[in-house]
């Protein structure tokens, strides 16, 4: 089960800043610094999520998976292979194992193509199939399998012509075209309806567990990411800051901006109208090009003290059950928060400032 | 893969049958085609195109004759341009030599007299004719000739040239003598007096027509056994004549314009279609690639765009032989500027498209995405954009001709107007020249445009109502 | 419950006019809106939420025309008003909106306070110290200092944006303010600060909002009626506690969807899914609209006309399943 397929380790992706004639002078370069050393390893046949809002690097890590963008620096392997930076046949080889899902659906396909040229077109990239006919065969095979049937009535429409699902339906038939083991899926829910979001999501496992794949899902929805990933890494101004199995990170929270974020979900349940939401962080996120010293989210966290900002960036360390977390007081804070919720009981309705601190 | 792509056109065929105007512009294409194709059997004068500016081939024609159906309007109408053949010619001994005789009857029944009617005999050595113009009131004038020399030749007898003094003399009979001491000979016009009433006030053109058949007997005496008279034919310019009138230089215009349609075609479309492929595709590579190419070639661009076609064109053709196909490789050379800024931006758009990034993603080459991606998109602008410049590559064709140094042995709509504009046909009001291959060229445009629109609807799906 | 109505809406219909044919968007709606109090409109793209919102200030987007029913501000029919009597005396004075992308609709190159300042004058005459003392007033009140007002929009985050949105729809203090998907951009959690926001506004000026969602985890944090539309008709029409209490909605459309909503805190197996598409709304399915996705329909579901019945107070639903017959 746990076999790794893609290991990376210190991934990181620096974006130049434009800079004006004085800078340019003066030599300054600045960098958005939005992958920034981040290791993970993602297993065989699992569902790996990022979340995280936006700005925080997860569609950047998801592009440099994809090879779409060059890594600055640090390693990435695929299958026990060197991947970092690949050229020619390498690179062919790995687009044919690694395929991406994108946010929208309507975008992400030509709108002059047909259902038919998008489905073909891999094959055509990678040579294969030896004439028309039989790539046709498999697009039809892969259409059934993506539950658009009858193929001949999807074959032949374009993608306006579709429905927000079945759009993403064909986006998802074309990523299995080349059978690939990852499929890099941005947000591939977040446009659909929430009446048949879960029919897409339903398709995707039933893919995964059909045909052996390993997502890497990303998404700001911390629900879809519970319900949907096996395990689940949250990203904070290009850093990761906790990772574990999904329903430990959601459940037993460590890091405080985790605990912000999931303060912050609204869920479907009665009784909360009356009640001003605690979220426990403070501030805004701060620019890419200006990441605090130290912890970098000491800013905004509630219990930050001076080691924080003082000393050397936290590690991303295992504390045990696989659940990984970057904060050195997680276990003080722990501690703090159990008192906490037994004073808490006591006081009632607690109000917080929702205003930011500008 | 071949297969398919006609299984496209051919999907593509069944929408555009449902665009109206894009049928028109087809319509007109066709048109245009089917014109250039049957050229030579709707024109009357088929080497038009090749002895355009040969002043003898027009010989006989009338000189800025209306077109035919102008009769239709008007309360007076213009004798039509007419040509009799004589079937036969009678001939008999005659001394030495022979004698031929011959009748031309022509049926004259309009208001207006034609503006010269010509004789022409064809003839071998030595001759002496005589031509007697008989009206229908029984009345005739004579002429009479010797005409020596040797081998075969036509002569031509033109009243208007010719029978002045004999047509003078003959009006003059009616007329008081203080208004013969007024005028002379060449002051009258003889084809007037010819076809109007035996009666005072013909000399001046003032009396009514004379209808009813009018009559030339030829009598020509050959000198000896060698000489022979061969045709005879009496050619009437008429004051009208052909589908569109004649220039000042007795062009039948009709001939000229249907001549200019295939350099038209050739022009605007070679041009065009050149420049705008030369240009999509500059413009497309400059916007997708970006960073270094991309201002290199924006400063290619920059030169080309900036130097003025007008003046280069100018001393090319002064430099090389006047010649069409060097025009069109100039101004190639200087019109595929005119797409790339637009579909530069537009390129730069797509560019951003997250499906292109899931073509990279996919694995896709450059040049694939380019010519799968990119450029089909461009289509439609590329047809408007080849609809725009065909009228441009017409009228700049048109001004190196104004200048005099356009390709003297075709003939150009350009060409037809130039002359019009050079010799003040406005002025003179007259239309006909300067009209058809004005509307011509607008036509030429409007083809294009719709069939470039059509294409647009089409190619695009999300102006498609569905 | 019974607080003063201050907004009547009855039968409301809207229809766009297309080339395709008529889009019955609104059709026959009739719902109140009660002093201090939250109305969440819920329902799927295309089932008429937005568009209604658009109705209710008299303002429809063309080919869109109301063609029937009645709007009552203070028991005066809106829609019967000309055009500049509703914009002196409605439009924003006693009903206002906040548009989607509202936020990415302030003007770039100019200053907060010249953006704002616009607004208020276009309806007030005021002097520049007054127009300041109550710029500055509004933007404390959601939660924003003085020195905003000297930035540009570029410069500020979407929060602030959308704060600032907000407090411009407050400006001439309206009654009801409608908020159209106000926190769908935003990342989770400034999208909490903003429900707080309301939640504070709403209490400190007894103000009555109308929010539209597609969410309905949101509506469960915000309203305290909850109004779930499907294909321009109300579905179902009842407190928060009746949609999310633990008896649960009792419209089969209703129940899919809150079993859609993926929880953070539940291990589910398999969330549930609503099959096919909304429908058409130039050609509507007959009788309920939502019978051919419905998993429970019966015989009378696609023949008979559906009314909106209340099955309990102050829940009404529309679904033959649910009535005691």
């Amino acid at each position: 089960m746990s076999e790794p397929i893609l290991v990376a380790e210190n991934l990181t992706k620096w974006f130049p800043v434009k800079r004006n004639l004085t800078q340019v002078m003066k030599g300054n370069r600045t960098w958005v610094r939005a992958v920034d050393r981040i290791s993970f390893t993602i297993n065989k046949g699992e569902i790996f999520g990022l979340v995280g809002e936006s700005g925080c690097g997860k569609t950047t890590t998801g592009k440099l998976i994809m090879k779409l963008l060059e890594i600055t620096d640090g390693t990435l392997e695929m299958k026990g292979e060197n991947a970092t930076h690949l050229r020619g046949a390498a690179l062919e080889k790995y687009r044919r194992e690694v395929q991406m899902i994108f946010q929208d659906p309507y975008s992400s396909m030509n709108p002059r193509f047909t259902v038919r040229d998008v489905l073909m077109e891999p094959l055509e990239i990678h040579k294969v199939g030896k004439d028309a006919k039989e790539r046709e065969v498999w697009v039809r095979e892969i259409l059934d399998e993506v539950k658009l049937s009858p193929p001949d009535e999807f074959l032949v429409r374009h993608p306006h012509m579709l429905s927000g699902g079945q759009r993403q339906r064909a986006a998802t038939a074309r990523t299995l075209m080349l059978s690939p083991s990852i499929i890099v899926a941005d947000e591939p829910v977040s446009m659909i309806d929430l009446s048949t979001r879960a029919e897409i999501l339903h398709m995707m496992r039933q893919l995964q567990r059909e045909m052996g794949l390993t997502y890497v899902y990303i998404t700001h929805d911390l629900s879809t990411a519970r319900y949907f990933t096996d395990r689940l890494a949250v990203m904070y101004l290009g850093k990761i800051i906790e990772m574990g199995v999904a329903g430990s990170v959601i459940d037993r929270t460590l890091h405080p901006y985790t605990k912000a974020l999931i303060a912050a979900v609204c869920e479907p349940v009665s009784g909360k109208v009356n009640r001003i939401k605690d979220v426990p962080i403070k501030g805004e996120i701060p620019a890419a090009t200006n990441i605090p010293p130290g912890c970098r989210f000491h800013p905004r966290c509630l219990y930050a003290v001076e080691e924080c900002w003082q000393e050397e960036e936290p590690t991303l360390d295992d504390i045990g059950g696989g659940h990984l977390v970057a904060c050195r007081r997680w276990a003080e804070i722990e501690r703090l928060g159990a008192a906490a919720r037994t004073s808490e009981a006591s006081l009632g309705t607690r109000k917080s400032s929702f205003a930011p601190s500008a | 893969m071949k297969k398919r792509d006609f299984s496209q056109l051919r999907s593509m065929w069944s929408e555009f049958r449902r665009i109206k105007f894009g049928m028109v512009g087809l319509a007109l294409l066709g048109m245009f085609v089917v014109v250039v194709l049957i050229e030579p059997l709707i024109v009357p004068f088929p080497d038009a195109a090749t002895r355009w500016r040969d002043m003898t081939y027009w010989v006989d024609n009338p000189r800025n004759a209306k077109p035919a159906w102008v009769n239709w309007f008007t309360s007076k109408d213009y004798a039509p341009s007419a040509r009799i053949q004589s079937d036969n010619i009678v001939s008999g001994e005659f001394g030495a030599g022979k004698l031929y005789q011959a009748e031309l009857p022509y049926k004259y029944s309009w208001d207006k007299a034609p503006s010269d009617v010509t004789l022409r005999m064809n003839v071998t050595g030595n001759a002496r004719y005589e031509a007697e113009f008989i009206r229908p009131d029984g009345l005739s004038v004579t002429y009479q000739k010797t005409s020596q020399g040797a081998g075969t030749r036509d002569l031509r007898i033109s009243v208007a040239q010719n029978l002045q003094p004999q047509l003078y003399q003959f009006a003059g009979k009616y007329e008081d003598p203080r208004v013969m001491q007024s005028t002379s000979a060449s002051t009258i016009n003889p084809l007037a007096v010819l076809f109007s009433q035996a009666e005072k006030g013909a000399l001046l053109s003032g009396s009514k027509p004379l209808d009813g058949t009018y009559t030339v007997r030829v009598k020509v005496v050959a000198a000896d056994a060698t000489s022979s008279l061969n045709e005879a034919e009496l050619i009437v310019a008429g004051g009208v004549q052909g589908v569109l009138g004649t220039d000042n230089m007795k062009r039948d215009l009709w001939s000229g314009l249907i001549a200019g349609t295939k350099w038209a075609l050739i022009i605007g479309l070679l041009t065009s279609f050149i420049a705008v492929v030369v240009g999509v595709i500059y413009g497309v590579t400059s916007g997708y690639y970006g960073g270094f190419v991309d201002s290199l070639m924006n400063r290619i661009y920059e030169i080309f765009s900036s130097v003025p076609l007008l003046p280069i064109l100018i001393v090319m053709s002064a430099v090389f032989k006047p010649s069409i196909w060097i025009m069109i490789a100039m101004m190639c050379i200087f019109f595929w500027v005119g797409p790339v800024r637009t579909v530069r931006s537009i390129a730069l758009q797509i560019k951003e498209a997250s499906y292109i990034e899931a073509a990279r993603g996919l694995g896709a080459s450059n040049r694939r995405i380019l010519m799968r991606h990119m450029i089909p998109q461009l289509v439609p602008y590329a047809f408007a954009s080849m609809a725009l410049s065909v009228p441009g590559a017409i009228v700049y064709e048109a001004s190196i001709s104004l200048i005099g140094l356009g390709d003297a042995t075709r003939v150009t709509w350009g060409q037809i107007l130039q002359a019009a504009f050079s010799s003040g046909a406005v002025l003179q009001g007259i239309w006909w020249w300067v009209v058809p291959p004005g509307v011509a060229i607008a036509l030429m445009g409007m083809t294009f445009a719709f069939i470039g629109f059509a294409m647009d609807t089409i190619l695009n799906p999300k102006l498609k109502t569905r | 419950m019974d607080k003063e109505r201050i907004l009547e809406v009855r039968d409301l219909e809207l229809h766009y006019f297309t080339r395709k044919g008529v889009v019955r968007a609104v059709d026959k709606l009739s719902f109140d809106v009660r002093r201090g109090e939250t109305l969440g409109v819920v329902g799927e793209s295309g089932c008429g939420k937005t568009t209604m919102g658009t109705a209710l200030l008299n303002m429809p987007t063309p080919p869109g025309r109301i063609v029937g029913g009645q709007i009552l501000v203070d028991g005066q029919d809106i829609l019967k008003l000309s055009e500049t009597e509703v914009r002196r005396r409605v439009r924003w004075e006693q009903i206002s909106m906040v548009f989607q992308g509202a936020m990415n609709c302030l003007t770039p190159v100019y200053t907060i306070e010249k953006q704002m300042k616009e607004t208020l004058q276009q309806h007030r005459e005021m002097s520049k110290e007054e127009a300041k003392r109550r710029m500055v007033q509004y933007l404390n009140l959601v939660g924003l200092p003085e020195h905003i007002l000297k930035r540009y929009p570029h410069e500020l985050s979407g929060g602030m944006k959308q704060r600032i949105v907000i407090a411009m729809g407050l400006f001439l203090e309206p009654r009801v303010v409608i908020c159209d998907e106000p926190t769908t951009a935003l990342d989770v959690v400034v999208q909490a600060q903003i429900i707080n926001l309301l939640k504070d506004l709403k209490e400190q000026l007894s103000l009555s909002f109308i929010f539209i969602t597609h969410d309905l985890s949101i509506e469960a944090e915000v309203s305290d009626r909850i109004m779930v539309m499907y294909a321009g008709r109300i579905a179902e029409l009842g407190t928060n506690e009746h949609i999310y209490g633990p008896q649960g909605p009792a419209h089969p459309y209703t129940q899919r969807l809150m079993a859609a909503t993926p929880r953070l805190h539940e291990e589910v197996e398999e969330l549930a899914f609503i099959p096919g598409t909304p429908p058409d709304l130039v050609e509507p399915p007959s009788g309920c609209r939502f019978h051919p996705r419905c998993h429970v329909v019966m015989d009378r579901c696609s023949r008979d006309e559906l009314p909106l019945r209340e099955i309990e107070p102050d829940h009404l639903v529309a679904c033959w399943r649910c009535f005691n017959e």
